[in-house]
């Protein structure tokens, strides 16, 4: 039995996708054992190995070994009556990678490291960065608007328009002063 | 525990990923999630338990056939070893209260 030319496609496609977290949770048990007796830090055998894994024979046996192991569950699933399309779904779900181990962890590590980080001063300093540039924009915008515009007479008999512009696009300036100060506060944070 | 039933199966002779998981289900297996084999074949692979040979598929990929390296036996007699300890012990239990007779 042969599967048709999309269904072998997407089989592929999920093999390529899902096998690297099975390989990835083997290779843990076995990295665990490495580390106790080198004394590396999990993290760092863990980037170089992942550097290596992407083009590694390995993971190329690994994906197609999950391609073998999908083709032969669905076969089954067909004799049972399945169409291809929903053994293909029925398959997918059953092969798709569930542990805590590889996938979610990095991203709980990614938070863990976030919020580790976290500096309430940061903000604080971010947020005062946005009201003083908003000020001080709003205040020469509205000068440069009221002066723009012909001063006090003028004001008074239409030229507030003028001010009202230059108030506005003094706020918008204060705003993007605001955005590069929050930027240059996550770079230096960065470092 | 699984572990030690594969190897047990792959001891008896040369097999493939998906005909473990077929013999599995026979046993009465049912309930058991179709990746667990796969992930499991892949430990027994990475702790070099087993001796693979590939043979060519109908499929494209070659497809993988397992059968015991030494090491693969010594764990499955430990196995064995920590199962007759286990259920012994169990059945004492169940018999006399954990008591020896």
């Amino acid at each position: 039995m042969t599967f048709s030319r999309e269904i072998t496609d997407q089989i592929a496609k999920f093999a390529r996708e899902q096998s690297r977290f099975y390989l990835e949770d083997a290779e843990m048990t076995y990295l665990e054992k490495l580390r106790r007796k080198s004394g590396q830090t999990r993290d760092k055998i863990k980037a170089k190995l992942a550097k290596f894994k992407s083009r590694s024979d390995t993971a190329v046996e690994a994906e197609n070994d999950m391609i073998l192991y999908m083709s032969d569950y669905m076969k089954d699933l067909i004799a049972e009556g399945y169409s291809e399309q929903e053994a293909f779904e029925r398959a997918k779900q059953e092969l798709a990678f569930r542990s805590d181990t590889a996938k979610s962890s990095d991203l709980r590590k990614r938070f863990e490291d976030y919020y580790r980080d976290l500096n309430p001063a940061d903000y604080e300093a971010a947020g005062l960065f946005y009201a003083g540039f908003l000020f001080i924009g709003v205040a020469i915008g509205g000068i440069a608007g009221y002066l723009a515009g012909g001063g006090r007479t003028m004001f008074l008999s239409g030229g507030w328009v003028d001010t009202l512009i230059g108030t506005a696009a003094g706020g918008i300036l204060g705003i993007g002063c605001g955005l590069i100060g929050n930027a240059v506060i996550t770079l230096t944070r960065k470092r | 525990m699984l572990e030690g039933i594969v190897l047990e199966i792959i001891s008896r002779g040369e097999i493939y990923g998906y005909e473990i998981a077929r013999k599995l289900h026979a046993m009465g297996f049912e309930g058991l999630a179709e990746a667990t084999v796969y992930a499991l074949l892949l430990r027994l692979e990475r702790n070099r338990l087993v001796h693979v040979t590939k043979r060519p598929s109908e499929l494209g990929p070659p497809r993988k056939f397992y059968t015991l390296n030494e090491k693969g036996l010594e764990e499955l007699a430990a196995f064995w070893a920590r199962w007759d300890f286990l259920s012994s012990r169990i059945q004492m239990l169940r018999n006399q209260g954990g008591h020896d007779a």
